[in-house]
């Protein structure tokens, strides 16, 4: 590697960077994807910044008018453009605050499950025999538990807190690209450069971390991505049924409560934005997902 | 023996060992983590210590943990689930019921939606880039990415609570206790509280059906017996169907894996709606950690996802000659 010339590292560079640009530029010619994209930048913005934006504290302020009473259950007005709570407080800035632990959740759930299930898948593909047997087992395992109620069943004992949550959120998810990063390893691994990487003396790791990954990345991102969107549905699912973490305003728990309080049949200004959040965040992920499936999957991009 | 048979049987073991471990996960996750299903009743304070020996030894939970794990196997067998702490009833009278009801909310949803969106999917696969492959795609991805509960919420609060026009909440009006399956199940009553949660499944569902069958079809597009066929001189809607008869089989998989899933039901659907199956069982029981109910309940789930998933695995090797019945999963 050392009598490489600067030449052939720059055009390595710029074949980097053409894959990169043949990889991303989808987003620009499909329309759904486009608008997903636009979505979850607003998202992540509002992960970032929302709590900093948030006109009142999400938990301790109440919205008063102007004779000093609190507004319950008020639909919107000037004060609180998304209205009140049954307790008074403002769903704008509920809503505001909400978003970040639902990002931290999506965020970490998703590349957790995308980083065990391309490991897993790699490994599983690339040696076969009894470690890909005992790999799939367990695989097959995870599968037939069923995810919601073992999750229930697990944060009944253990205090819930996020980074629990987002723990057993992934050691549930992460079946899923481990099983399509292995049957795509499997194929990649019969293709002839990777037998000559082996011949020519490259160790397992090499092969495996060099020749083959690359090969099964775009897949692994892609389902890092559902990822994201599936952990924010198993988290936002988990906090509608009590299981949330009691100590954040999540989207999640903006929706227990509505519900629990028996809110809901009046206050659907309280209900409408954590719910369109939680809804547009997952949605765009898939819709951006699918796109670039298209890009990756020849047999479907033929037309 | 066969090829096909060995792959048979190696499938079959597979199956019988898996649901074994499961079980076994099942049963010591519940056992081993902190709080005894008794602990509530005892902290309550109204019993003796002679009464909290004697219920013990009522569930059998003064034995060591292997002993009560070998009973446990030796009943699930038979299917035996013991008994409810909370309500003092053999546990299968209990879920039986809840089980039904999910049943029947959720297997004529699947096959509807199986059907329709199948056939929707492939007549959006075959005018790729219509409005319509647009369209569809994007209302599917919303209806199967968004949580169910929102979903449900969402059709909750605008066909209940603002249009008025179905119930939100239960199987039946509360004042109702009809007697007999008919009066249960084939009445009015329950067709207007089915409505908005089969709506919602339906929906739910959609989206994975919608997207094999598309891009089944669209694979199958440019393929040489679709040539064959329009020489022949069919029509589109021929070629159509010819098409779509050869991309079934992902879609048929597909849908013995979902009916594998139903046993789970759509918990947080249930929930939403009140809908008395064993989703909403399941959560009730382990806010009140009625464990024999819990762990029958989560059993069931497991056991049909592991049935079912034979029943794919088999199938797609039966039907599709080009999965090789030698080669392992």
């Amino acid at each position: 590697m050392s009598t490489e010339s600067a030449d052939s590292i720059r055009t390595r560079a710029r074949s980097t960077v053409d894959w990169l640009v043949s990889h991303v530029q989808f987003v620009t010619t499909d329309t759904p994807a486009l608008a997903g994209f636009t979505i979850l930048v607003g998202f992540v913005f509002l992960g970032l910044f929302g709590p900093v934006i948030a006109p009142y504290d999400p938990i301790r302020a109440s919205v008063q008018n102007a004779q000093g009473t609190i507004l319950r259950l008020h639909p919107p007005t000037l004060r609180a453009p998304f209205g009140t709570t049954a307790y008074g407080k403002d769903v704008f800035s509920q809503f505001l605050a909400g978003a970040r632990p639902t990002l931290i959740v999506g965020l970490v759930g998703g590349v957790a499950t995308g980083g065990i299930g391309f490991l897993v898948g790699l490994v599983s593909g690339y040696f076969g025999g009894w470690v890909d047997e005992t790999l799939m087992r367990l695989t097959d395992l995870t599968f037939s538990l069923p995810f919601m109620p073992m999750a229930l069943l697990l944060l009944t004992f253990i205090q819930p807190n996020i980074w629990i949550i987002t723990l057993i959120i992934a050691a549930f998810l992460w079946k899923m690209p481990a099983r399509v990063i292995r049957s795509e390893v499997l194929s990649a691994s019969e293709r002839t450069f990777v037998k000559s990487a082996r011949a020519s003396g490259a160790g397992h790791l090499r092969t495996m971390f060099v020749h083959v990954a690359p090969n099964v990345l775009p897949i692994a991102f892609l389902y890092t991505a559902y990822g994201v969107a599936w952990s924010i549905a198993a988290q936002a699912s988990l906090a509608f049924l009590g299981f949330g973490d009691p100590t954040t305003t999540s989207w999640g728990r903006m929706l227990r409560q509505v519900f629990a309080s028996g809110s809901i049949r009046v206050a659907w200004w309280w209900v409408i934005p954590p719910a369109l959040g939680i809804a547009a965040v997952t949605t765009s992920v898939f819709l951006v997902g699918r796109a670039y499936e298209e890009v990756i999957n020849p047999e479907i991009d033929d037309q | 023996m066969s090829q096909f048979q060995r792959f048979l049987a190696k499938r079959i073991a597979i199956a019988a060992g898996l649901t074994l471990v499961a079980v076994s996960v099942i049963f010591f996750t519940l056992r081993l983590l902190p709080g005894s299903p008794f602990t509530q009743l005892v902290a309550s304070g109204n019993l003796s210590e002679q009464q909290v020996n004697d219920i013990m030894a009522l569930y059998g939970l003064n034995q060591p943990l292997l002993d009560q794990y070998v009973i446990y196997l030796k009943n699930l067998v038979t299917f035996q689930f013991g008994y409810s702490i909370r309500q003092s009833r053999p546990v299968w009278e209990i879920l039986g019921p809840k089980l039904f009801n999910t049943l029947i909310l959720l297997v004529p949803a699947l096959v509807t939606t199986a059907v329709l969106s199948t056939l929707l999917g492939m007549y959006a696969g075959w005018n790729r880039g219509s409005w319509l492959e647009t369209g569809s795609i994007v209302t599917t991805t919303f209806l199967r990415s968004t949580p169910v509960f929102i979903t449900a919420l969402l059709v909750i609060i605008v066909f209940s609570y603002n249009l008025e026009l179905f119930p939100a909440f239960g199987m039946r009006e509360i004042t109702a206790s009809p007697s007999g399956f008919t009066d249960t199940y084939l009445s009015l009553d329950f067709a207007y509280h089915y409505i908005l949660p089969f709506t919602v499944a339906v929906l739910y569902y959609s989206g994975d059906f919608l997207l094999l069958a598309r891009n089944g079809i669209i694979e199958k597009k440019g393929s040489e017996f679709l040539k064959l066929h329009r020489a022949k001189g069919l029509t589109e809607t021929e070629q159509l169907m010819r098409a779509g008869r050869n991309s079934l089989l992902p879609v048929l998989t597909y849908f013995a894996l979902r009916l594998g899933m139903i046993f789970q039901g759509l918990i947080l659907l249930e929930v939403v709606f009140g809908w008395p199956g064993i989703g909403r069982q399941l959560v009730t029981s382990i806010s009140q950690q009625d464990f024999p109910v819990v762990q029958a309940a989560v059993f069931l789930m497991a056991l049909a996802v592991i049935v079912m998933n034979l029943v794919a695995d088999v199938m797609s090797a039966y039907f599709d000659p080009s999965v090789s019945a030698g080669g392992g999963s």
